[in-house]
């Protein structure tokens, strides 16, 4: 982000950026930019929060106008989203334990949990949330056939026209989480990411899926894939759960 | 997740991930801000759900419309410790393209540009600047003098 500030400048148009990890502004040095204490996915601070938002807003234009760069400023405060919120419960019961070695039991679950998500999806999206579930263009039950091909052969063929095999599996596999956090959005009370995931890996077969599909890519021969699967399908707080990493 | 709390070998990965060493930039002057025709850049991977996902490491961008119908922006960033709850509840989050329209209403900015620009973070700047052209050539041709640069 810093890099597009200064190439920008360089053609004569004004920019201010936002930093989320203040070290590397303060490395990069652009000429205007504005460091914010935020999540990381956050440059505004919080969603449904259109005043504090707009104070960003206005600090990061403000600086704008500034030329004695370079301009290196902090956000001073963090969005006080929660308050005294609903407790958040997930959508569907935790999963039962079946091993994914068990193909057609486990199968035939997981296609049964994504169904049972499903009004949770449809009451997210009729309540004018937004879809992220639109990465690869295939459904949840081919995502799953897809993503349990690769965990078993890490060898087949991209099913993507352009896209190696490993990213049109991150392509899937993000819509079927995406799928889930649209579920688990649709409940009542509030949640963070690292709330989601817990749920999503730890509680779902979607999620046990998501291990396998690791594991399996971080024991190939190329190195370029286990380096993409190393960060690609598991964040880093669940990458202690992975089988054999 | 807060970067401070991002479990580590992670958090010191991305701490010290290789930065280009960067002549200083001096700053170009501009109009007053009530004036300026503002466009945003974010890094966030955004995109319409019809445009081909973005492929890490590839030299690419997209183009967002401000009149395009933003209920159909996804994001393809590979990344798994970036928050999603933002721009699932929330586009201002990552993409404030609804304050900037209010600042314009208000006239607190002059306007708002007719087109934004999407990168995909985690990407090295040298693999963006061979783009830089082309896109200041269309910043000019809308008549942006103002651009908001947003990480994820």
């Amino acid at each position: 982000m810093c890099g597009l500030a200064h190439y920008l400048e360089r053609e004569g148009l004004p920019t201010v950026a936002i930093a989320l990890i203040p070290r590397h502004a303060e490395l990069m040095r652009p000429p205007r930019v504005l460091s914010v204490p935020f999540e990381l996915g956050r440059p505004f601070g919080a969603p449904e929060m259109p005043k504090f938002q707009r104070a960003v807003m206005d600090h990061a234009l403000g600086l704008l106008e500034r030329t004695d760069g370079p301009v290196l400023e902090t956000f001073p405060r963090r969005p006080n989203e929660h308050g005294a919120s609903a407790v958040w419960s997930p959508p569907i019961e935790k999963a039962s334990d079946i091993a994914i070695g068990e193909e057609s039991a486990f199968v035939s679950a997981l296609k049964a949990e994504i169904a049972a998500i499903q009004p949770a999806c449809e009451s997210w999206v009729a309540g004018g949330g937004r879809r992220l579930d639109r990465i690869s263009g295939r459904t949840s039950p081919e995502i799953v056939d897809l993503m349990l091909a690769l965990a078993q052969d890490p060898s087949i063929e991209s099913p993507m026209e352009g896209f190696p095999i490993e990213l049109a599996a991150k392509f899937a596999a993000d819509d079927l989480k995406h799928a889930y956090y649209q579920a688990g959005l649709s409940q009542p009370g509030a949640v963070t990411d690292v709330g989601l995931d817990d749920w999503f890996y730890n509680d779902t077969l979607a999620g046990k899926l998501m291990f396998a599909l690791c594991a399996t890519l971080l024991k190939s021969e190329d190195e370029k894939v286990r380096g993409f699967a190393s960060h690609a399908f598991v964040p880093s707080h669940q990458r202690e759960n992975v089988p054999e990493i | 997740m807060y970067f401070e709390d991002m479990p580590e070998p992670g958090r010191s990965r991305l701490l010290n991930h290789p930065m280009p060493d960067m002549v200083e930039t001096p700053c170009v002057e501009g109009l007053p801000l009530g004036k300026r025709r503002i466009a945003l850049i974010t890094t966030a991977g955004l995109h319409d759900y019809r445009d081909a996902p973005f492929v890490p490491g590839r030299s690419e961008y997209r183009t967002i419309p401000s009149s395009m119908d933003m209920a159909d922006v996804i994001t393809s960033h590979p990344s798994t410790n970036i928050d999603r709850i933002g721009i699932l509840r929330d586009l201002d989050t990552v993409f404030p393209i609804n304050r900037l329209r209010e600042m314009e209403a208000e006239g607190a900015i002059g306007t708002v540009a007719s087109n934004h620009y999407s990168f995909l973070g985690s990407t090295p700047p040298d693999n963006f600047e061979g783009l830089i052209g082309e896109i200041a050539a269309a910043m000019r041709a809308d008549r942006v003098d103002g651009i908001v640069l947003a990480p994820v």
